[in-house]
């Protein structure tokens, strides 16, 4: 029997260049700012989820190292790893922890520290995904043309800059669409005291006359490599009433990660590979399959508000299609009517989003805590204005091919 | 509700394997699927296990979303050995949000060394730079340590390799395979860090395992011989410096709350066979006493009195265990396959009336995390 199951607190550490903390500190971080958000003791805690993606901070299994720090010592600890969408990941462990009926409480936390690698960034290349497909070629004799498509698809960057492209043919939006949508994500983040690269009253001119790296992207559009920590503390309904808790907290309510086939490569030797990256076929079932488990019906109406993740501008828009608040290929039209804005009708992203904070193994996590935050009223000086009884996080990762979709509310019932 | 396994299947474990790693897990998933009597579309949701260290790229189960058959349904990845994968399947299940769960594991140890993994695992700022310490070299540590608190000298923990690559050369799978083994050829096999030695270190391997998991409605249903999952226990030990390496207490832990779940207060009398992974000979005496099978400090009286002999009365690794070939994330999947085999009679050192059984996984430097499963047949129904 499922159980339900809420969010009682939240913690961040501050998101940046973090060179002033050690990966373990840096956790620590947000791990105990979450236990004193949830006014529990670390006694309380039953279980833990903890993720992040290993090589970019250079330690195999970091969450073995500092058990001591995020007091798991003699817990059950587990552990999961999904590329971007590995904080999102993270969050639906720990629900399922406490769903199953398992355990009560659960501390989810995941952290990314990207300034530990020799070349920050470096690591988020293609070419490191690719890394060991490249040594069965050499051992196997596969053909040279996978080699080179593999080389041409670039760091992510680079590939979700066809993503860029292919959603423009789609949905007919200019680049000057993509300068509006990431100066929101800098002047929304000027509001949130842990978000990285902030810029007050940022507008979409200020983005245009960035530098064009790659057509249609500009060094405006794209995320910074950020170190950062993101932590949730779940507890079951049962929890809730023992603990006392009278403040809002935010429940679960569906969550689904539905995944796709990874978006180039298929093509030479995999058989299926996506054609057109803006599909993103694996987040509009997500999507469909949360909204079921939560009783949601009609998305546009029932949602309050979104965390998107989108590292680069265009993601905001088609992921907020594929998510169902907009029609396909017209979120467009709606940024420039101010929807999205924070006061505006369906604000997307009020934290700033990914665009403008992205430690990765943090970023999907982040989306989780901006919402429980938003319908707790936590949010401060980027509290949305109405009333959030329903907000969704999503997380994005894998080759274009992972997405994470939670829905969070202000009560426990679904339809 | 309880959750059942309804289906298994597992490669033959071999070095530098002339097979990709899609190629490996894909046969894996479908002969799993295949053997539970299911299709594709019977499953709900894809769990499968590896390491971005170990893998040797990043993101390391993006690339095989075709391979386990996981396109466009749930799916994630646990970043630890197959068994977790196993433990996360399960409370999918319990949630109710999913009847059945395809879990595949998977290493090929040819793509980057784990013994060089192993350095990485180390705490970067103090542990990695002095450049003294592996997984072997603290193997080494931790079986002096122990040797020194219990009676167990260097001849019991040959004793441990002959029985187990012995019994590894029935096991159709396995690697490393010595019938005739004796203390003698263990104890001259190459040295890697006193008291270790080449034949007391499971050789890493190249291997996938998978299982497929099922709701107590679904296996009853569409299962004739389901193999039920009894009692689960899982617990995290603390970093290297800051634990006593002679104990396992993080099994203790983990062990204790299995045989809790699973209503059993006498574990040698109760379970019928073990299977466990010690990733070098001195952690099968350690784990017999963090299971509680044996008093403390007395690991080495069972194997000395051929108590865990597959014929003894408390079997431990009648597979061959990690030492007959260890493909890291697989290894301790396959420990749970072989328990289930027990259970349903088809293992190759098969035991009579085997009722009840334990797999154990372990994971980390020194066996720092443990998990415990405890399967048990359909004999309540």
């Amino acid at each position: 029997m499922r159980r339900n199951v809420a969010i009682i607190g939240c913690g961040q550490s501050k998101h940046g260049r973090r060179t002033d903390v050690s990966q373990c500190e840096m956790v620590a971080e947000a791990v105990w700012a979450a236990i004193e958000d949830a006014e529990i003791s670390p006694e309380d805690i039953d279980a833990f989820a903890v993720g992040n993606m290993q090589g970019f901070g250079g330690i195999a299994q970091p969450d073995l190292v500092f058990t001591d720090f995020i007091a798991a010592t003699g817990k059950p600890v587990q552990r999961v790893a999904t590329g971007g969408t590995v904080g999102g990941s993270v969050a639906h462990l720990g629900y399922y922890e406490v769903a199953s009926g398992m355990y009560d409480i659960v501390l989810a936390v995941s952290w990314e520290k990207h300034s530990d690698s020799a070349e920050p960034g470096a690591t988020t290349g293609l070419l490191h995904v690719a890394f060991a497909n490249l040594s069965y070629m050499m051992k196997m004799g596969m053909d040279m043309r996978s080699f080179a498509i593999m080389g041409l698809a670039g760091a992510a960057a680079g590939v979700s800059a066809y993503q860029a492209a292919q959603y423009m043919a789609r949905s007919g939006c200019k680049i000057e669409h993509y300068d509006m949508v990431a100066a929101k994500a800098r002047r929304n983040a000027a509001k949130n005291k842990y978000a990285h690269l902030k810029w007050p009253g940022c507008t979409a001119d200020d983005i245009a006359k960035t530098e064009m790296i790659i057509w249609p992207m500009r060094f405006g559009h794209v995320c910074p490599a950020s170190d950062g920590a993101s932590c949730v503390i779940y507890a079951s309904e049962e929890a809730v009433k023992r603990l006392k808790v009278e403040r809002p907290v935010a429940w679960v309510k569906g969550l689904a990660a539905y995944a796709d086939e990874e978006a180039d490569q298929g093509e030479s030797y995999q058989g299926t590979g996506v054609v057109d990256y803006s599909d993103q076929i694996g987040c509009i079932i997500s999507a469909m399959k949360a909204y079921e488990r939560a009783g949601i019906k009609d998305p546009r109406k029932e949602i309050d508000m979104a965390e998107i993740y989108a590292p680069f501008p265009h993601q905001e828009l088609m992921f907020s299609e594929r998510l169902g608040f907009f029609e396909d290929g017209k979120a467009w039209i709606a940024v420039e009517e101010g929807v999205t804005e924070i006061d505006g009708d369906f604000p997307i992203c009020p934290s700033g989003g990914v665009n403008a904070t992205n430690a990765i193994g943090s970023s999907a996590m982040q989306r989780v805590v901006e919402c429980a935050l938003q319908i707790m009223g936590k949010a401060e000086e980027h509290q949305v204005p109405k009333d959030v009884r329903n907000a969704v996080a999503h997380g994005w990762g894998g080759q274009l091919q992972f997405n994470t979709v939670m829905v969070l509310g202000d009560s426990p019932k679904r339809k | 509700m309880r959750v059942a396994i309804i289906g298994y299947s597992q490669t033959k474990f071999e070095y530098d394997v002339e097979m990709t790693r899609e190629e490996m897990v894909f046969k894996t998933a479908k002969d799993a699927i295949e053997s539970a009597g299911l299709t594709r579309e019977d499953i709900g949701t894809v769990i499968s296990a590896s390491t971005d260290f170990l893998d040797g790229r990043t993101i390391s189960n993006c690339m095989l979303i075709g391979a386990t058959g996981a396109y466009l349904k749930d799916e994630t990845k646990a970043e630890e050995d197959g068994m977790y994968a196993v433990l996360y399947a399960c409370q999918r299940i319990l949630a109710g949000i999913h009847d059945v769960a395809l879990v595949v594991a998977h290493t090929h140890s040819w793509i980057f060394n784990p013994h060089q993994v192993s350095v990485y695992m180390l705490d970067p700022l103090f542990d990695r730079q002095n450049d003294l310490l592996n997984d072997i070299t603290l193997a080494a540590l931790q079986a002096k340590a122990y040797m020194k608190r219990s009676n167990a000298t260097e001849d019991d923990l040959a004793l441990v390799s002959v029985k187990n690559l012995k019994n590894a050369s029935n096991n159709p799978y396995a690697l490393r395979k010595m019938p005739d083994a004796t203390i003698e050829d263990v104890l001259n096999s190459k040295i890697y860090a006193d008291p270790i030695r080449e034949l007391m270190v499971a050789p890493p391997c190249d291997g996938a395992a998978a299982v497929v998991v099922a709701s107590e409605d679904f296996a009853k249903k569409y299962c004739e011989n389901p193999v039920w999952i009894e009692g689960i226990g899982n617990s995290c030990d603390a970093y290297l410096r800051d634990r006593d390496l002679s104990r396992l207490v993080s099994l203790e832990i983990a062990s204790r709350k299995a045989y809790d779940m699973a209503g059993i207060s006498d574990p040698y009398r109760e379970i019928d066979v073990f299977e466990v992974t010690e990733r070098f000979s001195h952690q099968e005496l350690m784990i017999h006493e963090g299971l509680g099978i044996c008093g403390d400090g007395r690991g080495a009286n069972f194997i000395r009195m051929g108590i865990t002999e597959f014929y003894g009365d408390c079997p431990v690794n009648p597979s061959g265990g990690a030492l007959s070939g260890d493909a890291i994330c697989a290894t301790g999947l396959v420990r749970l396959i072989e328990v289930a085999k027990q259970i349903v009679g088809e293992a190759e050192n098969q035991i009579d009336g085997v009722q009840r059984g334990l797999a154990h996984a372990q994971w980390g430097l020194c066996a720092q995390k443990n998990l415990v499963f405890i399967l048990g047949g359909d004999y309540e129904a």
